[in-house]
């Protein structure tokens, strides 16, 4: 059984936003116009999050790619009271669109807070809406959604090793955003396979999660910048 | 849904139709929508490359059912190895813009006034054809311009050629002049016009000198992905970084260290900073006295003594001086100095400052030696593309071409926008009658764009090529929109970061959306229906085949090969080293066909040690005292002394006093964007801001404790004043603001446009003036100073 997982190398990021762009295009992920940006609903699946800490001239500062974690314990499906929010065999934290029903424990729930709300029906100029993703879902008003690691692209792959008839390789699936990075930050894996990159890399000493003290357990992994 | 030609065709004569538009243009609207928008079909990949910014990645855009649904990096281009920057992806907002420009327009209302009717393409060829006709008839074909902006490749030539055989002298280049890498100074040091290749990811400690190199640099991803190589690439080697600028760009947040000066003294740091070299006796002597001019003091073959950079430096730009400008302390000044002197390969790299002050910072990689060196500048060689062949100038060709240019340029820079539109203003040495807009938009991108527009009202007719509505183009008269960058045929010929030439090929990954025309394939049809000699000089039907006219040159030169996996490109060098050059390809037609599948050519080697293609300055070596400079100066240059040819710093003239504008104003640049082109597609919009959450607008950052002495909160609406303007924006607390610094980026107000650029944030080039520096006849970079007060 895999385990995906997924590193990111902060002294490789640039800061870039390549994954945020990447991830809109390929999640179909709503047009938040200025008005609504301005009351914070915008939706992102992957967000580059600054810290920066201290006063000037003396200053901390760091950016911060986020996407879903993907925690092995998570919190969020514990609060459904629909069930929508699942964790599947493989460890990815999934929502059932059409179970959702907006209660929004989940998004309150999450310590990444990953999640976000459509507060109103996506909506794409009609010129526009035949360039959409179709291999993802389009969302409807009242439902939460999140990174799914495009999730998608695992069944793809899958169909596609088993039309090959041959086992699924990690190498077959790779999400958008680790696709898109150009300085080559991000890795995606198996992290049960202990000589896959992303295991590696997940045992190197610069290796860190978010908020690990909450044993949530993130499959998200760090390496922090610096030797 | 099935869509072919002839549905299009359909959709043109609908065009045509719709009259009387007054204003809102992009409301009627013949697109066919999607009816099932997520219909299931079988998706293809096309190979072409992207057109978003001047980086020339190569792309593959995936097809379904006749739409593109997605855009990802083709893993066999070498500029970017199948990864993207966020413009790249957001390609595909630009080419599905709903307010797009569908069909050739005329003006209709007052100039400026946004009132447009659709024509056919038959009328405005006739449109254009006509005054053009009428100016060769005069004698005055001279007075036709044309004003490009940011490409490459062989639409230039074309340009050119164009306007030779028409009889005008009149190009005017109106690329950004503060975008890109510091040219001036590599043509002050090297004699070179051109990018550089800065072979940063081989480098193993970079001094930036305010440039935007991780987010504004002239090929985003080459860069990012050399970012990556430079930081964790090589096992046991990590390159370090240290940002010096007044702002903590994204670069500085990323750096090791940030080390905030005022803008505009990046110039006298780099100038300490070789003082310290010098002095402690750590240059690389070596090069220093075989491949360089003017270090020590020197004697003309007059017998002229002339000071030698050593001792200017030695003398001018002591570390107290230094710090006491720039309040760097003077043990990090040492410290810099000596780090970038022991950890070799050290790049130096600076932004478009003063020219001066740019030399001053290629100074210090010539002090180094790293120029042509694994590391270091690079020169890359050029494209082998085959000549256009020669044609005739027709007497009224000839008479129109020895006219004295519009600009009347002649010194550092090729062409001086500004003094076109000074001269424009004033009629003298004459006013132009025609205006061609290719890819630029002045009103919009250039500091103080108010001269522009005064301009633009005394030229008769004004031609805009552009495929969106924006400041420049609403204010033409005449409207003939290019394909987008995913509907036309191009060459894209660029350089990687080590130098390896390479050649992308744009090519058309669906049938255009609109009744719109390549620029190219109209100048060809311009050309035929001018006749005579100006139709014998264009024998080509349209742009693809100019281009494969072209490309024969590739193919023959014997050198490098398609598009390659890593294993391909070693071998290549391998063959190509040992004398032997064994392409993927036999003939022309299969070479071709490689260059769609691909993506196009390159030449994986560079080839270290050829001095003249590496110094083209008069001494043929690394100038510290630029001959080349003094070879091309001309008396509106200033005032000329001995040290006027060796880097120095001056102290900028600002415009605006010190007790009624009490902050340095600086305009910054983000990655989503850059150059203001690509504000029309929200998944940029959403993400322009991301250190302050900022999106779809502009915010002015100041420094907290400055804020709170002025009593302005975060969020408040304030008024940023210079002595040329005011603009209302929002104000946010930024920690990485200095306390006498405020900041704004550049890529938003714009007036014209569709509903996700128009009329959002404000445009801070509005608040620049037009002091120009007498070498390049651009205005002064950071210049101005500003006041703020509530709203």
């Amino acid at each position: 059984m895999h385990k995906w997982g997924m590193v990111i190398d902060l002294d490789k990021c640039s800061g870039c936003q390549a994954c945020m762009a990447a991830c809109h295009a390929e999640n179909n992920i709503a047009i938040i116009g200025p008005e609504e940006s301005a009351k914070g609903r915008t939706i992102h699946w992957i967000e580059l999050l600054p810290f920066i800490e201290g006063e000037y001239p003396h200053i901390k500062a760091r950016l911060l790619p986020r996407p879903c974690m993907h925690c092995e314990h998570p919190p969020c499906i514990k609060v459904c009271p629909v069930g929508a929010t699942y964790a599947n065999e493989e460890g990815l934290v999934g929502i059932v669109y059409s179970r959702c029903i907006g209660c929004r424990y989940c998004t309150t729930a999450c310590p990444y807070t990953v999640r976000s709300f459509n507060w109103y029906e996506p909506q794409w100029p009609k010129e526009m809406k035949g360039s959409l993703n179709r291999d993802v879902s389009v969302r409807e008003k009242g439902v939460v959604e999140k990174c799914s690691f495009c999730h998608h692209r695992l069944l793809k792959a899958r169909e596609r090793a088993k039309a090959e008839k041959r086992e699924l390789l990690s190498e077959d699936y790779i999400p958008a955003c680790v696709q898109a990075c150009p300085s080559n930050a991000m890795y995606f894996g198996d992290l049960n396979d202990p000589f896959s990159t992303v295991s590696i890399l997940s045992r190197e000493r610069r290796a860190f999660k978010l908020l690990e003290d909450l044993g949530t357990e993130p499959k998200v992994i760090y390496l922090s910048e610096g030797m | 849904m099935k869509f072919n030609r002839r549905d299009f065709l359909k959709m043109g004569g609908g065009a045509g139709a719709a009259l009387a538009l007054g204003g809102g243009f992009w409301k009627w609207s013949q697109f066919p929508a999607a009816e099932k928008p997520n219909a299931p079909g079988v998706d293809k990949w096309v190979p072409t490359v992207c057109g978003q910014c001047t980086g020339g990645c190569g792309i593959l855009v995936r097809i379904i059912n006749g739409w593109a649904v997605n855009i990802a990096g083709n893993p066999l281009h070498p500029v970017n190895r199948g990864t993207l920057c966020p413009k790249g992806i957001a390609g595909l907002q630009g080419l599905y813009d709903p307010d797009r420009i569908r069909s050739p327009l005329k003006r209709v209302g007052k100039r400026g006034e946004g009132r447009f009717q659709p024509i056919t393409w038959e009328e405005a060829l006739t449109l254009v054809a006509e005054p053009l006709k009428d100016l060769r008839e005069k004698g005055e074909a001279h007075h036709l311009v044309v004003m490009g902006g940011r490409y490459r490749g062989l639409m230039r030539s074309l340009w050119d050629r164009f306007l030779n055989a028409f009889g005008s002298p009149n190009y005017i280049d109106n690329q950004f002049q503060w975008e890109g890498p510091p040219v001036e100074g590599l043509f002050l040091t090297q004699g070179i016009r051109d990018f550089p290749a800065l072979d940063f990811e081989n480098a193993r400690y970079i001094l930036s000198f305010g440039s935007g190199l991780l987010e504004s640099p002239w090929s985003p991803v080459q860069m990012l992905r050399g970012y990556g190589h430079f930081r964790r690439g090589r096992p046991g080697i990590r390159g370090r970084l240290v940002q010096i600028e007044s702002r903590l760009s994204f670069t500085a947040i990323k750096a090791d260290e940030w080390v905030p000066v005022q803008p505009g003294t990046e110039g006298i740091l780099a100038l300490g900073l070789a003082h310290m070299i010098i002095k402690e006796g750590l240059y690389n002597k070596e090069f220093v006295s075989e491949h360089c001019f003017g270090f020590e003091n020197w004697t003309d073959p007059g017998g002229r003594e002339h000071p030698g950079f050593k001792e200017f430096v030695l003398a001018d730009y002591e570390p107290g001086v230094v710090s006491r400008r720039t309040g760097v302390p003077i043990d990090l000044l040492l410290r810099l100095a000596r780090e970038f002197s022991s950890s070799q390969p050290s790049l130096a790299i600076g932004y478009r400052d003063r020219p001066f002050h740019q030399m001053a910072v290629a100074a210090l990689n010539g002090l180094m030696g790293n120029i042509d060196t694994s590391g270091g500048v690079l020169i890359p060689r050029s494209i082998p593309y085959q000549s256009l062949p020669p044609f005739r100038e027709d007497a009224i060709a000839q008479r129109g071409n020895s006219q004295k240019r519009i600009d009347e340029g002649k010194g550092m820079s090729v062409s001086y926008p500004y003094l076109m539109a000074r001269n424009t203003l004033s009629g003298k040495p004459y006013k132009p009658k025609v205006l061609f807009l290719y890819y630029t938009n002045p009103l919009f991108s250039n500091p103080d764009p108010g001269l522009f527009s005064n301009a633009f009202l005394e030229i008769p007719l004004i031609v805009s090529f552009s495929p969106y509505m924006d400041d420049s183009t609403q204010f033409s008269d005449l409207i003939l929109p290019d394909h987008t960058p995913l509907e036309r045929w191009q060459d894209d010929p660029v350089f990687l970061n080590n130098g390896f030439p390479v050649l992308g090929i744009r090519q058309p990954v669906l049938h255009p959306l609109y009744r719109t025309k390549a620029t190219g394939d109209f100048l060809l049809a311009l050309a035929g229906s001018l006749g005579g000699e100006i139709q014998k000089a264009f024998p080509w039907n349209d742009f693809k085949e100019v281009m494969s006219y072209s490309l024969k040159g590739v193919f023959e030169a014997r050198r490098g090969d398609t598009f390659g996996l890593q294993f391909d490109e070693a071998w290549t060098r391998l063959l190509q080293r040992g004398g032997w050059s064994v392409p993927s390809y036999n003939n022309f037609e299969e070479f071709w066909k490689f260059l769609l599948e691909k993506g196009g050519w390159w030449d994986p080697v560079y080839d270290f040690g050829e001095r003249d293609r590496i110094f083209r300055t008069p001494s043929r070596k690394f100038e510290f005292y630029s001959q080349g400079w003094k070879k091309v100066q001309s008396p509106s240059s200033g005032e000329l002394k001995e040290t006027s040819f060796l880097p120095r710093w001056e102290e900028p003239k600002k415009e605006g006093d010190e007790k009624a504008y009490p902050f340095h104003l600086h305009i910054f640049k983000t990655m989503a964007l850059t150059g203001g082109r690509n504000a029309n597609q929200p998944w940029l919009q959403a993400i322009a801001g991301q250190h302050l959450f900022e999106k779809w607008g502009t915010w002015v950052e100041i420094n907290p404790e400055t804020a709170k002495r002025m009593s302005i909160s975060d969020g408040d609406w304030v008024w940023v004043e210079s002595p040329r303007g005011k603009i209302r924006v929002k104000a946010r607390r930024y920690k990485g603001t200095m306390p006498d610094v405020v900041n704004i980026p550049f890529g938003q107000g714009h007036n014209s446009g569709g509903r996700w650029s128009k009329g959002l944030g404000e445009n801070p080039y509005r608040l620049l003036g037009d002091d120009l520096d007498p070498m390049t006849g651009y205005p002064v970079h950071g210049a101005t100073r500003v006041k703020i007060y509530k709203t």
